[in-house]
């Protein structure tokens, strides 16, 4: 009983100091939300704390080939990242909606993928794209790696053919984990030893 | 407290550089007392960056906002636990990080080799003493923690919302203190170099310091992958940004490292590869800060934004220049044991995985640096992003996801065709069985099929290590099986851990192949209305919006957006996207309203909802739905990765292999190359 009732007080108190916490670290957005009466139009009370204001989305926002050229195109406002991951991450950017809308534009004006990607060049350059186009000096981005492994793999080849002819030729190692079978007790034990020292 | 703070930076500063000269002297002279005062100084400097340390921490937790540090990364209401990472939320903190972390790790490795490599010793001292007074010095003159305003601020800044977030508290200590790690490795290497001593007693001395390394580098990444997922909202965990390359550049050659050391104990060989990775991860990760602070990846006319990045530029081509020079003087006393006999070896299949990691970190570096080249060779901007990084690797990775699974098996130094029939025949089928049961159920990703082919190709490869290590301890000791398990990686920690950090691998890669089928779309929902999103696994999710609710949570005001969320028919749950108003201890707006995700997450696919905003300042919500395949994997793959590694890590009593220890002695030379 007297369990029951210290732990009713300590509920209280702790409710209580809760509560005072709360009115203390109330800002003065919430103040405003506690001021305002109820809205039944679902308006809310504080709408600037839910970030810049957006309009709803149309079938032509998700739309595969939007999505696409949008992947392929960068946003200008020093984000690194593509228009379609800016404007649907970074909410607070007002580049690539307005980059959104000019993809829009140009699609509707019965521009194919590739004017579009075409029009975007001619205004920004070729930083525009995520990708350096595959032409003249932009090729070395793409081949100096496959280049690289390619003569890496010809010197290990080399290297190791010249290595092979001067070393004599020794016996093919048996495999490392293969299990005896039909061992004497004698070969067994050697295993044994082997495997001892193998293992350490 | 900053005053004494401010002392000891100078104080440090001096005593790093009497530490760097006595060293070099004591190794030349080989005077004892040399020696020991260039030790002691290490010791001494690591105290007095503890002080220093404790100074900006005191000035952080105090609100001392006079300090333009403390101004710029804090606030009065700031909550304690982002209080201490603001610590290194900027680029003085994180010099000082960096600073602290070498000289605790420099004494560490004095103290634990006292009495061994008397001939190493003074010039690690002397190379960890250098690098210790490069970054006193950067803060010294460039970018001082306790530089105090003219005036005093009533609060301070705060930290950018998108670093309040457990990930950020521990994700870059871990990055930092696998950079700095490097350094000790790197020590030993310009040690041996600089005495000639290059037998494989210096590998002895930093085997776990690369394994330490690379574990930090390793949990750094994943845990950088996890905050970007949880806290940018963009869906994704890897964005190929410079910064995220800076990171995984050392985390390559340091991989490449671990593989080929093994040959240099077990053979002999690649001995001047293998300083050259050590001295090549030193140097990427100093360029990787170099790169982060000085601003030259967004153009190369931004390159003064920050002196520190000529700081950083200059020590690299230092280090670059005495490192290289060295290995390059030393090159006739790196000669190799034996040679490589044959192509069908484990040595050529350790030779091929060491080159394709190293092709990956030079696709990586040349990516990054490609729109520097371009604007100077061309005068013309380029973005080299993620489409170009996947593009460029995914075969590369795929490569060596196919050499994870050859190198552990084949035999040394030549493999009989018995074999390879022996080792590799489940494996093989394993792996054709996969691709044909995706081919069935029509995965159309070419590359996704080839990654799951071959990852079942490694897991069958480490099974059948396990059972047939097991099986013959079994057979050999009478062990039950479970004890057998636990003393055969007991036993050799280094190969068994090894083949768990593989399986931790091919969960990666499997999680990075479920990227292939990521969906995406946006919807606009008023309170009651649902939308249908189809997962790639054929279900359907039903996501019905509840409403928005605004309330006070600690230092910030939350608008949330719920949606209740089913998949075919069956109740999930409800998930709670948020957007984040921080304010100040004035209870006023600080930046714009920060976005929280609602993560739904199982092996298969996690839903990822974003609340992107309301429509007119109603309750109407528009969300970002993301279905991504395979996440799950990625978080725990990167567990089995540490947990791997820290088998490998764990000390054992044996020590080096039997052979590693007979190369740590000159006359060991003799015994191996009659052998």
């Amino acid at each position: 009983m007297w369990r029951r009732s210290a732990l009713s007080l300590l509920a209280v108190a702790l409710t209580a100091t809760g509560l005072a916490a709360q009115t203390a670290r109330d800002s003065a957005l919430s103040r405003r939300l506690k001021a305002r009466p109820a809205d039944s139009l679902g308006r809310l009370e504080v709408p600037e704390a839910a970030g810049r204001g957006v309009r709803p989305v149309t079938a032509q926002d998700n739309a595969a080939l939007v999505m696409a050229l949008e992947h392929k195109i960068r946003c200008t406002c020093g984000c690194n990242l593509d228009v379609y991951t800016c404007r649907t991450t970074d909410f607070t950017c007002t580049t690539s909606p307005a980059m959104h809308q000019l993809v829009l534009a140009r699609l509707d004006s019965g521009m194919t993928e590739a004017q579009v990607l075409d029009a975007f060049q001619k205004q920004y350059g070729e930083m525009i794209f995520m990708q350096p186009p595959k032409h003249g000096f932009n090729w070395a981005a793409y081949l100096m790696p496959f280049i690289g492994l390619g003569v890496g793999i010809g010197l290990v080849v080399g290297l190791v053919k010249r290595w092979a002819k001067a070393s004599p030729r020794a016996p093919a190692q048996p495999a490392a984990a293969a299990p005896a079978v039909g061992a004497t007790p004698e070969e067994m034990d050697k295993l044994k030893q082997e495997l001892e020292k193998f293992e350490a | 407290m900053t005053e004494l703070g401010n002392i000891c930076l100078w104080i440090a500063l001096l005593i790093g550089l009497w530490g760097s000269a006595v060293a070099f002297m004591a190794g030349r002279t080989h005077r004892a007392d040399l020696g020991r005062s260039a030790e002691r100084s290490i010791f001494v400097l690591w105290g007095l960056l503890v002080v220093v340390s404790a100074a900006l921490m005191h000035a952080l937790l105090t609100h001392d906002f006079n300090i333009e540090y403390v101004a710029a990364y804090t606030s009065r209401n700031l909550p304690v636990f982002y209080t201490w990472s603001a610590f290194y939320a900027g680029q003085k903190g994180s010099l000082l990080l960096w600073a602290l972390v070498v000289t605790s790790f420099g004494s560490i490795a004095l103290l634990v080799n006292r009495g061994k490599h008397q001939d190493l010793t003074p010039y690690v001292a002397g190379t960890i003493a250098v690098i210790a007074v490069f970054f006193i010095a950067t803060m010294v003159f460039a970018a001082n923690p306790f530089e105090r305003l003219g005036f005093t601020p009533p609060d301070g800044r705060g930290l950018n919302p998108q670093l309040q977030n457990p990930g950020m508290v521990f994700h870059p200590p871990m990055l930092y203190l696998g950079y700095t790690s490097i350094s000790i490795p790197f020590a030993f290497a310009v040690a041996a170099l600089i005495s000639g001593k290059l037998d494989t007693g210096w590998l002895h001395a930093i085997r776990r310091w690369t394994l330490l390394s690379w574990l930090f580098l390793s949990c750094g990444i994943v845990l950088g992958m996890w905050w970007a997922y949880v806290e940018l909202g963009w869906g994704g965990y890897w964005a190929w940004d410079p910064v995220e390359n800076a990171s995984f550049l050392p985390w390559l050659t340091m991989t490449a490292f671990l593989h080929s050391v093994m040959i240099q104990e077990k053979r002999g060989m690649l001995k001047k590869w293998n300083i050259g990775l050590v001295v090549g991860s030193f140097l990427l990760s100093i360029f990787g800060t170099f790169l982060t602070r000085s601003g030259v990846i967004s153009s190369v006319h931004s390159f003064a934004q920050s002196n520190v990045g000529y700081f950083f530029l200059i020590f690299l081509i230092a280090a670059a220049l005495a490192g290289f020079g060295l290995l390059w003087y030393r090159w006739p006393m790196l000669k190799a044991e034996v040679q490589l006999e044959s192509m069908v070896s484990r040595e050529a299949a350790f030779l091929f995985n060491n080159l394709i990691l190293i092709v990956i970190a030079f696709a990586v570096f040349w990516g990054t640096i490609f729109p520097i080249i371009s604007e100077a060779v061309r005068g013309t901007k380029v973005t080299v992003g993620p489409p170009f990084f996947n593009q460029v690797n995914v075969p590369l990775g795929l490569g060596l996801l196919l050499l994870t699974g050859i190198g552990p098996l084949i035999a040394w130094r030549r493999a009989s065709l018995g074999n390879l029939r022996r080792q590799f025949l489940w494996p093989t089928a394993a792996m054709l069985v996969v691709a044909a049961a995706l081919a069935a159920v029509r995965m159309t990703d070419a590359w996704a099929v080839v990654a799951y082919a071959l990852g079942a190709f490694v897991v069958a490869t480490v099974v059948q290590e396990f059972v047939r290590g097991v099986g013959a301890r079994h057979r050999l000791h009478g062990e039950a099986l479970p004890v057998a398990f636990v003393r055969l990686v007991g036993r050799n920690r280094r190969r068994y851990g090894g083949y768990v950090v593989h399986l931790g691998i091919v969960m990666l890669f499997a999680a990075f192949a479920g990227l292939a089928f990521k969906r995406d779309t946006e919807v606009t929902l008023k309170p009651g209305q649902s939308a249908d999103v189809r997962s790639p696994y054929g279900w359907t999710y039903h996501i019905t919006h509840q409403g928005v609710s605004q309330y006070d949570e600690l230092n910030r005001f939350v608008t949330a957006a719920s949606v209740d969320v089913s998949r075919d028919g069956k109740y999930l749950g409800t998930m709670k996207s948020e957007k984040r108003q921080y304010l100040d201890s004035m209870g006023q707006p600080t930046a714009e309203p920060a976005t929280e995700v609602a993560i739904r997450s199982d092996a298969r696919e996690d839903l990822y909802i974003v609340f992107a905003g309301a429509v007119q300042g109603t309750e109407e919500a528009v969300y970002k739905i993301v279905i991504n395949p395979l996440v799950w994997w990625v978080w725990y793959g990167g567990l089995v990765l540490a947990f791997g590694g820290l088998i490998t890590l764990w000390p054992s009593a044996q020590g080096p292999t039997p052979a590693s220890r007979r190369r740590a002695e000159p006359a060991g030379y003799v015994a191996q190359v009659g052998a």
